[in-house]
């Protein structure tokens, strides 16, 4: 039940900088999810939380204590691995007692506590197995039972959903979630999913190229998004994301490229500047005739309660959020028009968002 | 059925031929020890004898002016053979082998080090003879057990070594990374989960350090002059003990006493067949 900081952290891989200059602050009992492609870092991340590679630069902090030098061992972290990384030799039993028998229990106490996170986690039937013995969905408890038997203080989750099948992956989702909160321990969990990354996170932090880009609530990082990256990186699909030019007109802004003209309405930016301009699926619809911009329908992709289609006004495509059932097909004529009150605007080529209005702090 | 193609046909008569090749020295031994008197000698040879004869196995040759020697006389040799093979065995793998392949692999991670010790499995015996000799001399353990075993080491342990290598290689890094997280030290991760995964290459490895020791003529021929209880001559000299001598040939003799000492080097070589083939991480990591 400890807190997490890290200040500074920087670790490189020879010439290779592959987390830079890491800042974070990890509340207690806080399920944080750290998110982003692959090769942004994450994992390694965690890895340098854990101990298991050397901080180049910087420190990290545990319940208030630098553990910088200290080995794995001495931290009171649990991990639990991608490929779960039981011990293959061991039954469940023994798997989930060994962290108990290195720290010389007695063999009651031992018993005790393996049937315990057993029963929490429903593997009390498969304590026998070998860990060939039983499913994937299986080992992955048995992973969870093996970390959690020994009361950590920093619970830390490298991908572990990302071997299940998609069914099993939902169901073991909301069992984490759920499980965290009645257990309370500071969770990091590492994903590039960002579906699993909403659903159970209370505070995610998404990491691009090394640097963290933002830290936020679920709902904030996709309302607001700090940068480009971001806006494109949360939402399946992620927010249209079109260039351009911030011009005033009278007393109104304009957004205008080779390929639309579209009104801001009232947002406070200095000057005429190159944009980037993004927008929700969810915020850019149909129109009837004689309004919005004219544009072709070129892909529809119906999810069933929903259905994305995407469309080119001139060389820039769009995609749209629609429900109901769409009577359109790829080359039909369509207008559309965007909610202009939901328009982001970004800093072009910097990428950063602009403070456009007052709530948009 | 499928008719089989020619391509296969082809391959099949050609392993024939090579097993025949390799085969056939076996077969000649098996069936000369089992052959009375004078059919040794027919021409042709008798290639399926008719009858079975186990006198080659206990009495000496009945050909006038051969050697004393017999099958079952072997005994001293044999125990010298085993003791020699199995504490170079043992002290190869167990206490050289397994640790010193596991920290190559998982801290000094120096391919060429790897190398080096491949490459010493490489050098032919006969340029150690010399030396070797010297210091045992030196070190008052010339015709003892130790004396010869210590000398078994040096080539055992080094393929030994090379060996285990391959095997702590495939252990998957994960699993000793969440044994450190666990909280096992360095050297429980090593007996407790390491070691227990290349259990299988463990043997295997023992198994062939113990047939190489078991077969080994050159340096007990340098080393050894008298067999148990006096000294620690071992089987391979036994064996040469029928063809080293200035009457004739006992040929039936010979061919007991082989099979005597091929018997545990063959059932070993079964059993290492199947642990080099069994799969090692035993499918507990998925990916």
């Amino acid at each position: 039940m400890s807190e997490v900081v890290v200040e500074n952290l920087t670790k490189k891989f020879g010439n290779n900088t592959v987390l830079d200059g890491i800042d974070l602050k990890i509340v207690a009992r806080e399920y944080f999810v750290l998110l982003g492609p692959s090769g942004s870092g994450k994992t390694t991340l965690l890895r340098l939380i854990a101990g298991l590679e050397d901080i180049t630069s910087g420190s990290i902090f545990i319940g208030g204590k630098k553990v910088n030098d200290l080995s794995p061992r001495e931290r009171n972290i649990a991990m639990v691995f991608q490929n779960y990384a039981l011990y293959p030799h061991y039954n469940v039993y023994d798997n989930i007692a060994l962290p108990l028998r290195v720290r010389h229990m007695s063999p009651a106490s031992v018993r005790e506590k393996v049937r315990e996170v057993a029963e929490t986690l429903h593997i009390q039937d498969l304590l026998e197995k070998k860990p060939k013995q039983i499913s994937g969905g299986q080992q992955q408890r048995v992973a969870l039972a093996r970390a959690l038997v020994r009361d950590p203080s920093v619970f830390l989750l490298d991908e572990p959903l990302s071997n299940l099948d998609a069914k099993l992956r939902v169901e073991a989702r909301a069992f984490l979630k759920r499980l965290q909160k009645e257990l309370g321990i500071t969770t990091i969990f590492v994903t590039h999913d960002q579906a699993e990354a909403t659903t159970m996170a209370t505070k995610i932090a998404v990491l691009n190229k090394g640097t963290i880009t933002q830290v936020d609530d679920p709902y904030r990082l996709y309302t607001m998004p700090n940068d480009v990256f971001t806006a494109g990186f949360i939402g399946s699909p992620g927010m249209n994301l079109v260039r351009g030019t911030a011009k005033k007109i009278g007393t109104e802004w304009q957004f205008k490229n080779d390929d639309m003209v579209v009104d801001l309405g009232g947002v406070n930016l200095d000057g005429e500047c190159q944009v980037v301009m993004g927008i929700r699926p969810e915020h850019v619809s149909l129109a009837k005739d004689g309004e919005g911009l004219d544009c072709t329908v070129s892909n529809i992709e119906p999810l069933g309660s929903i259905t994305f289609v995407t469309v080119n006004v001139g060389k820039t495509s769009v995609v749209i959020q629609l429900s109901g059932k769409i009577d359109l097909e790829a080359g039909s004529p369509a207008r559309l028009v965007f909610d202009k009150d939901s328009i982001l605007l970004f800093g072009d080529p910097d990428g950063k968002r602009l403070r456009t209005g007052p709530d948009q702090v | 059925m499928k008719k089989p193609s020619a391509m296969a046909v082809t391959v099949l008569v050609l392993l024939a031929l090579v097993c025949l090749f390799y085969l056939f020295p076996v077969y000649w031994t098996l069936v000369t020890s089992f052959k009375f008197g004078n059919e040794i000698f027919t021409y042709p040879p008798v290639i399926f004898p008719l009858r079975i004869d186990l006198a080659n196995f206990f009495q000496p040759s009945t050909t006038a002016h051969a050697t004393n020697q017999t099958a079952i006389g072997s005994i001293p040799w044999l125990i010298d053979s085993t003791v020699v093979a199995i504490s170079a065995t043992l002290v190869s793998t167990f206490l050289i082998a397994a640790p010193a392949a596991y920290s190559l692999v998982r801290y000094i991670r120096n391919i060429w080090l790897g190398r080096l010790i491949l490459f010493m499995t490489m050098i032919p015996e006969v340029v150690f003879i010399v030396p070797f000799f010297l210091i045992v001399a030196e070190v008052n353990l010339l015709n003892s057990w130790w004396g010869l075993a210590l000398v078994y080491v040096s080539f055992a342990a080094p393929f030994a070594t090379w060996l285990m290598m391959g095997f702590f290689n495939e252990v998957p890094k994960s699993v000793e990374e969440a044994a450190e997280i666990d909280g096992l030290t360095p050297y429980q991760i090593f007996y407790r989960i390491s070691l227990r995964l290349v259990t299988p290459g463990l043997i295997a490895a023992l198994i062939l350090c113990f047939i190489s020791c078991w077969n080994e003529l050159l340096y007990a021929l340098i080393l050894t002059y008298s067999p148990y209880p006096t000294g620690a001559e071992t089987v391979p000299l036994f064996i040469t003990s029928f063809l080293i001598t200035d009457k004739s040939f006992a040929w039936g003799g010979l061919a007991a006493a082989g099979i005597f000492t091929m018997l545990p080097t063959i059932i070993m070589g079964i059993f290492a067949q199947r642990y080099l083939a069994r799969g090692l991480t035993l499918g507990a990591v998925k990916g």
